[in-house]
């Protein structure tokens, strides 16, 4: 949801919709909402306090014609277009780190075959891998929802489940 | 008149082009913070248009006439209240009106609220615009103030009549910390709308009467919940909203609150294919139980226990086949569907799996979208039954018309943006 004219020094989280992306600096966060098999993709250099969030829903951007319209859509266009906005705002290739989070299957439709977020998961591991940056750490898969919220200076990446008080209802990664 | 998915999405791209210039302007003018919310595109019948304007509260419209690329009507609706709200705001900001506590329009304020309603008006027509690459004139604003539907397009001869299939298009502006909304309505020429959908179209298409199968479809299921519900929990429920509207897929989660809720859902199999889903909120899911278990139950980890679940599903699968008869019915085919899966969580993560799986061969989807309420409020039930966007076109293609009882709909198109 994007919104127009801003409070300087605003405590609310800027929120990362479906196949957007963003990149923001210290402690100013990233949020998204409602994850099922979509998945979270946090990128952040620790030297620089830059990261940015993802919020891809499709694990193959380089097969798909709108890709170049909407990169944010795709595990993989979706990487790259964070890094290249992240560089691009001072952050340092070499000693960028990831996190993600989501990729669950709620459902075991026919049409559903593998599994939608175990997809998403291998495409983002794989895209990730391929330009090297290191996955540092993930809360993915399993069959139920997830809330994310990003603090690119600390590189936090906060999962809530719908179940706060549940064993796995809150974890920092 | 004829219709496909590519014209439906370039009007998609025009009414969020439109509501994100009308709220930047709005934040312009006001210094006030604000945010675009859903864009969908719906259609409905003029009198269930004028059932949405006659909502009792006094409204304030300010309305242009069209020529160019559209031709027609476009209007700005605000509560009066939050005119006034607006107009306060404004002229707080000038020196003159420092402190000022309006509630009635004088000629200065009446002048004042002319001016914002103008000015988004343009934002909304400058996005379109842009967006068709071609130049759209307009007149000057005309200021129209009271209750009833008649006052505001009862002289426009674009405006729907009562049984007349209108496509609006809908969008959500909201000021930030403050309530104040605004509805935005186009009507356009038949004429001129037709000349823009064969400009736009890149298939075959379907043509624009056969929507009233559309909504045939809509209402047959609609009914088939209600009824349902009604026999299983022995709570009188009704059909309280009903509506096609035709969203890109992000939206759709999004506009799902951002809650807890219990659902159940399944996927279909016929002409057409898709997926459907029924969501609770988790009181709803309890009053359900309580009404559909007679004994105690005991409560698992999830809150409904293995009966609680079961008997939501077992309404949920009931519920399924009698809206997917009623579909089939219009139809004249069959549609088959899966067994239900049950789900406890956020909303927005029980639909996203479905748009990912429709997402790899459409950006849009038709969605239809129902709200069931029991009498009394003891719950309500939303619908959403997301077809698989090639298969609709084809069952709509192969609809004999004639079918349709009731007088066939000489549809027209308009444009409605709610906030």
């Amino acid at each position: 949801m994007k919104t127009y004219g801003t409070e300087p020094g605003a405590p609310t989280p800027v929120q990362v919709g479906i196949s957007e992306l963003a990149v923001s600096e210290g402690d100013d966060t990233l949020k998204s909402y409602g994850l099922g098999s979509c998945l979270a993709i946090a990128l952040y250099d620790p030297d620089s306090d830059i990261g940015g969030l993802a919020h891809i829903m499709l694990p193959d951007g380089d097969a798909a014609e709108n890709s170049d319209r909407k990169p944010g859509k795709y595990a993989d266009t979706a990487i790259r277009a964070l890094l290249r906005r992240m560089v691009e705002q001072g952050a340092n290739y070499t000693t960028v780190e990831a996190k993600i989070a989501g990729g669950s299957d709620m459902f075991k439709f026919e049409s559903f075959g593998d599994g939608v977020g175990q997809r998403n998961i291998a495409a983002a591991k794989a895209e990730l891998e391929k330009l090297g940056v290191p996955l540092e750490a993930e809360d993915v898969g399993g069959e139920y929802g997830r809330t994310v919220e990003f603090t690119p200076g600390s590189g936090t990446l906060v999962v809530k489940t719908a179940d706060e008080s549940a064993e796995n209802g809150v974890t920092e990664l | 008149m004829k219709l496909d998915v590519n014209a439906l999405g370039t009007f998609y791209q025009m009414a969020r082009e439109g509501a994100g210039l009308a709220a930047g302007r709005l934040t312009h003018m006001t210094g006030v913070e604000t945010q675009v919310g859903v864009t969908k595109l719906n259609f409905m019948r003029g009198r269930e248009i004028r059932r949405d304007f006659e909502d009792s509260t006094e409204k304030v419209g300010i309305r242009v006439n069209l020529t160019g690329a559209i031709e027609g009507y476009s209007m700005i609706v605000f509560d009066r209240e939050n005119a006034l709200r607006i107009v306060e705001t404004l002229l707080a900001e000038s020196e003159s009106g420092a402190g000022a506590d309006i509630d009635t329009f004088d000629e200065m304020t009446q002048s004042a609220a002319t001016e914002v309603g103008h000015i988004m008006n343009s934002g909304f027509i400058d996005g379109w615009a842009d967006v068709l690459e071609a130049a759209i004139d307009v007149s000057t604003p005309e200021f129209v103030e009271g209750q009833s539907a008649e006052l505001f397009f009862g002289d426009i001869d674009e405006a729907p009549d009562e049984d007349d299939l209108a496509l609006l298009f809908q969008s959500q502006i909201e000021t930030v910390g403050t309530e104040v909304g605004f509805s935005h309505y186009l009507f356009p020429k038949r004429e001129s709308m037709s000349r823009l959908l064969g400009h736009l179209r890149t298939s075959g298409g379907i043509e624009y009467d056969k929507l009233d199968g559309f909504d045939r479809m809509a209402e047959r299921g609609a009914e088939e919940v209600a009824k349902t519900a009604t026999t299983l929990t022995g709570i009188d429920t009704s059909v309280e909203i009903r509506r096609l509207n035709f969203v890109s897929l992000e939206a759709i989660p999004e506009q799902l609150a951002d809650e807890t809720l219990v659902g159940v859902a399944f996927e279909f199999d016929g002409m057409p294919s898709g997926y459907l889903l029924f969501l609770f909120d988790e009181e709803s899911a309890h009053e359900i139980v309580d009404a559909m278990v007679p004994m105690e139950i005991d409560e698992d980890e999830d809150g409904f226990g293995e009966m609680g679940t079961s008997a939501i599903k077992e309404l949920g699968n009931i519920m399924a086949s009698g809206f997917l008869d009623g579909w089939a019915n219009v139809l004249d085919t069959t549609i088959d569907h899966s067994t239900p899966e049950f789900i406890h969580d956020m909303g927005a993560a029980a639909v996203d799996p479905v748009i990912i799986q429709l997402g790899e061969n459409q950006d849009f989807a038709f969605v239809f979208d129902t709200l069931v309420m029991a009498d009394g409020r003891e719950f309500d039930c939303e619908v959403y039954a997301i077809p698989d966007e090639d298969d609709l076109e084809r069952a709509l293609n192969n609809l004999d018309v004639d079918r349709i009882e009731d007088t066939p709909t000489t549809a027209e198109f308009q444009e409605v943006d709610t906030t």
